[in-house]
């Protein structure tokens, strides 16, 4: 049998619909930093980004079938996961006044300063050199929807621009995002059948 | 009562593929995105890489917290998939039982042969020659990787039941349908079970299901459910195989989307308890 440690994460969910503690440890290991990461960066709050962090994890112990590995890999999922509970989580009653009033705060006096997290992150260097070499009206929409949490109508209203376009600039920032980690040496996994 | 949401094109679908990829939409329009993705291949693939970029972009490579996991383990023990908590302990037990353990009680093969009941399952029921074993005991079938569809068509199978039925120590379990279940059994389903932890489940009485769908085998293992294999849509006689050294306290067969899952929330067609 092959050990935890060197399984692949396909097999390692495999495994944990068998209810291997140890696969989902192994998971955890290697998606965990990156999962907490996430879930940190945009509700900028440690106890709801535990408690988010360790909901991706159960949610995978509980339906492991839900992850599909011709659909991308096991990372992309869980953080796709993480996301969407963490934007939720935003949007929800209770953190929306808060939340309003320090982006409030933020924008007046940084300017919404999302470039400056983007750069906090310690994500490798192409990425990063991807990510820049984005024109910057492709670029802030996907930073203030992906890293703000915010609705593409709600970017609209913050960049003054109409929500069509918005809508179209996040589209064609990621199709040129993809284009240009791939000239980076980066092969972004995903969706190839 | 809110107003219908208009149906939106491929088009316009398209165009909002991004920011329902970076969860951007609001859950009017992610229920629309998702009800067309369900259709279109080509606007799932294109959310797949919009997703593994914005991975990417996430991804910090930062340990994982270690206290967090302590959370996360302490929860696993009691997070069991709901549709099969207390299968096992059912079957185990006899409370609320699935099955009515009378029908179920392994008998040896040769039992069976002395009083005269397999003569009329010989030509259904399945086994296991020395040929076929070795095919078979290379085959770990791990649910949703094994190819066992392949298999039911191997030219030895027919010759290879004989060689296992007479081993005395094979055992029978006849799994029973499960009141209410659908579809359906058109007549008895059995799994024999070798020693060595090589099996054949001789399904052929299963309802076949549309093509999209398959039949797929577990086993209460240690009051856990495991998968055995997917039968397919119209199954036959299917080999398996488990460990040598582990105990099978009962077989279950449901009935699911043609990948099979790796969790049942299916209420099981037929099942049956292993009675030493």
């Amino acid at each position: 049998m092959v050990e935890v440690e060197h399984a692949s994460d396909a097999n390692l969910v495999v495994a944990v619909g068998r209810w291997h503690q140890q696969a989902l440890a192994e998971i955890y290991r290697r998606h965990g930093g990156a999962v907490h990461a996430l879930a940190r960066r945009i509700l900028r709050s440690d106890p709801p980004a535990e408690e988010i962090t360790q909901e991706v994890f159960l949610d995978l112990w509980k339906n492991p079938e839900k992850f599909d590995a011709q659909r991308g890999t096991l990372r992309s999922f869980l953080l796709a996961r993480t996301h969407g509970k963490s934007v939720d989580f935003v949007r929800s009653e209770v953190s929306r006044r808060k939340r309003e009033e320090r982006t409030s705060r933020e924008t007046a006096t940084a300017g919404y300063d999302i470039d400056h997290e983007v750069w906090d992150m310690a994500v490798a260097g192409q990425v990063q050199e991807a990510l820049v070499a984005l024109p910057d009206e492709l670029r802030h929409p996907i930073e203030l929807a992906y890293f703000g949490g915010h609705t593409y109508k709600e970017v609209a209203v913050m960049l003054e621009q109409p929500e069509g376009t918005v809508k179209s600039r996040i589209r064609s920032g990621l199709v040129k995002l993809r284009a240009n980690l791939t000239e980076r040496g980066v092969e972004p996994a995903g969706g190839e059948r | 009562m809110s107003a219908p949401i208009p149906e939106r094109s491929h088009a316009e679908i398209q165009e909002l593929l991004g920011a329902y990829a970076l969860d951007a939409v609001d859950k009017e329009t992610a229920a629309l995105v998702e009800q067309h993705l369900a259709g279109c291949v080509r606007c799932s693939v294109e959310v797949s890489q919009h997703h593994e970029v914005a991975g990417l972009l996430a991804n910090s490579g930062g340990a994982s917290p270690a206290s967090l996991w302590d959370g996360i383990a302490s929860q696993l023990d009691s997070s069991t998939p709901p549709s099969w908590e207390g299968l096992a302990e059912r079957l185990e037990t006899g409370g609320d039982r699935v099955v009515d353990p009378t029908d179920a009680v392994v008998v040896p093969i040769t039992a069976r042969t002395r009083r005269g009941r397999w003569a009329r399952r010989a030509g259904a029921v399945v086994g296991a020659a020395a040929a076929v074993l070795a095919l078979v005991l290379g085959l770990q079938v791990h649910h949703l990787n094994n190819q066992v569809t392949a298999l039911q068509s191997h030219p030895s199978l027919s010759a290879a039941e004989q060689a296992a039925l007479r081993e005395p120590s094979t055992m029978v379990v006849p799994l029973r349908a499960t009141a209410g279940a659908a579809p359906s059994p058109t007549r008895a389903v059995t799994v024999v079970l070798t020693r060595s932890g090589t099996g054949f489940v001789e399904a052929g009485g299963l309802s076949a299901l549309p093509r999209d769908r398959t039949y797929q085998l577990w086993g209460v293992i240690g009051g856990q459910t495991i998968s055995l294999g997917l039968l397919g849509p119209s199954p036959g006689v299917v080999p398996f195989s488990v460990a040598g050294d582990v105990a099978v306290n009962a077989f279950a067969i449901t009935a699911e989307h043609g990948g099979g899952v790796v969790h049942s929330s299916n209420q099981p067609v037929v099942s049956g308890q292993v009675t030493a």
